[in-house]
């Protein structure tokens, strides 16, 4: 089993029979985000789950996706609960929705996933720039041979529907 | 639709005293709101035979609680959880009772849950190793239930307008009603203005939207209807029961929207349908305040108000003691003490058998003023029917139905 990775302060650990992550993470650290493709239905789905939620299929593959996406949601975390990220307050984490598969099977769904939104060069974004309806593509984090965090930066791109951030 | 409305009964309830530093075990808590119910109830450690309790890890087991009592099970089931188990455990219990398994079921829940393990995430639980489904969110620094809520909170200002001022409401609301509630932690009254001026938790959640982490054990009896008549208390029958019910994709419900929506949206059929009534039957809720924002989302859920003006109808007066519809008449978990939805059934027992314990001084013999300013009064006057909406996480709720 690889030894656990440490990061502010957290033991992350994947262990050789998790069929869920270990690969996932293997593509993260080859700077590719990557989530599951149902053999039978071909829906896509995150996280990454042993059966498809809409056709219970098992067989599956990996499919890279472009890594864009709009800002859903998103929260400013200004009293940290983890040690570690008591230094980086205030912190965004925010709920990306990607461009893949928007609004499918049911408009009600997609591909949605969590991340921090960082500048490029990974230190956090200003929290006055965090807002729905923002552009992101992913960047990542490295954290160890075998592990990166998917994390989203702002890109230039019109936004998508209306722009809202909480105010004051 | 299959129904047991009426069939079962709460007879007992019974807690420990709130506080930050019980300086004392889960097993000694339990034991004594168990021993505090049984009590209650004018029953004997021999009359109970079922045992049902929730924890996470942070707590005593049914084995060694029962025998500090004296009490020998036919029927005992410990199970993982929090907010939202305990409607689910007494219809478990009923459940249990109608399969011929035991008689009688007291359900407790004991936790240290400032001096131990705090709720948030801090001591003991934030040393616990990252992996398998919580990589998805907690190495960014999302944790916390309020952390892991946020998102879905922000999303309903966005979508509907709700502003935190008419959330703070809540908070308002409940403080008020703690005011005349002798075993609440938070007795002050707030204002809206204060609960909008404390410092940010995690946005939009201020320091005054976010529960109280507290130590304390409760306790609920259930028995049959029948049994339920040879009980001390007039009986609370219980009409209408939901367990965990869940959205899609509970493992990560952010992959199924809206995520504005809870749990309740599918609640909300199974438990009206048992009990045969409708939201504007019930004459006072207790829907879960681990935050303000709980409570509001889950009113509205629920058929109390249209989806998307929860914020105005919480801001309206009606879930104030004298309002339509007062909710959380103990201060709830926002300021009477946290303890995953228990003292919110317990409360509502209490006010069905009209003898909630206020500052009026023949309380316990259900002579109340019904004047609710501060030190006073808080039973709900000619209370029939009550409603608990219990929480977990967006996508994962319980309700329950009662009536006098």
């Amino acid at each position: 089993m690889p030894q656990p990775v440490q990061y502010r302060g957290m033991s992350l650990i994947i262990p050789d029979n998790d069929t869920e992550w270990k690969e996932f993470y293997a593509h993260a650290r080859a700077h590719r985000l990557v989530v599951r493709k149902c053999a039978a239905c071909g829906l896509l789905r995150y996280p990454p789950t042993h059966a498809c939620p809409w056709c219970m299929a098992l067989g599956w593959s990996w499919r890279e996706v472009s890594g864009r996406g709009t800002i859903y949601s998103y929260e400013i975390v200004h009293h940290a609960i983890q040690p570690g990220f008591r230094e980086l307050t205030p912190y965004a984490v925010v709920l990306v929705e990607l461009d893949e598969q928007r609004g499918q099977p049911t408009p009600d769904e997609s591909l949605r996933i969590i991340g921090n939104l960082l500048r490029p060069d990974l230190t956090p974004e200003a929290d006055a720039e965090v807002a729905i309806g923002r552009r992101v593509r992913v960047v990542f984090q490295d954290l160890a041979d075998h592990l990166a965090l998917p994390q989203f930066t702002l890109t230039d791109e019109p936004p998508q529907g209306r722009v809202w951030r909480l105010p004051g | 639709m299959k129904t047991l409305r009426d069939k079962y009964c709460i007879v007992g309830v019974g807690e420990t005293e709130y506080s930050r530093a019980s300086n004392r075990t889960t097993r000694a808590m339990a034991v004594e709101a168990v021993r505090h119910a049984i009590l209650d109830a004018g029953l004997t450690a021999r009359d109970i035979d079922g045992m049902l309790d929730y924890q996470g890890g942070d707590s005593t087991l049914a084995n060694h609680v029962a025998p500090d009592l004296g009490i020998r099970l036919n029927f005992y089931m410990d199970v993982m959880g929090g907010g939202s188990s305990t409607e689910a455990l007494i219809g478990l219990a009923m459940g249990a009772i109608e399969a011929g398994m035991c008689q009688t079921v007291a359900i407790y829940r004991s936790m240290n849950g400032y001096s131990e393990f705090r709720i948030g995430g801090t001591g003991a639980r934030a040393a616990q190793p990252v992996r398998g489904l919580d990589l998805a969110q907690v190495p960014f620094g999302m944790r916390s239930a309020g952390q892991n809520f946020a998102p879905t909170f922000l999303r309903h200002m966005y979508e509907y307008g709700t502003t935190s001022e008419q959330v703070a409401h809540v908070k308002a609301a409940h403080s008020k009603h703690a005011s005349q509630n002798p075993k609440a932690l938070l007795k002050e009254r707030v204002t809206v203005a204060d609960v909008v001026g404390s410092r940010w938790i995690v946005t939009p959640l201020h320091l005054l939207d976010c529960c109280l982490e507290t130590d304390n054990a409760t306790c609920v009896i259930v028995t049959s209807a029948e049994r339920a008549r040879a009980c001390r208390p007039r009986p609370v029958h219980i009409m209408g029961v939901a367990g965990r019910v869940s959205k899609p994709r509970l493992d990560f419900h952010w992959a199924h929207g809206p995520i504005t929506r809870v749990a309740g949206y599918y609640a909300k059929d199974i438990v009206f349908g048992q009990a045969g009534i409708g939201p504007d039957d019930v004459d006072l809720t207790g829907s879960y305040d681990a935050f303000t924002f709980t409570t509001m989302l889950q009113l509205e859920e629920y058929g109390f108000c249209k989806k998307g003006e929860g914020g105005q109808y919480v801001g309206s007066g009606v879930i104030e003691l004298g309002g339509r519809r007062p909710n959380n008449t103990s201060g709830g978990h926002l300021c009477e003490g946290y303890t995953h939805g228990m003292s919110m059934v317990i409360e509502n027992v209490r006010q069905l058998r009209g003898t909630v314990d206020d500052y009026c001084p023949k309380a316990a013999e259900g002579v109340h003023t019904y004047d609710y300013a501060p030190g006073g009064c808080r039973q709900v006057k000619d209370a029939e029917i009550a409603m608990n909406l219990g929480w977990a996480m967006p996508p994962l709720g319980s309700a329950l139905i009662l009536r006098r």
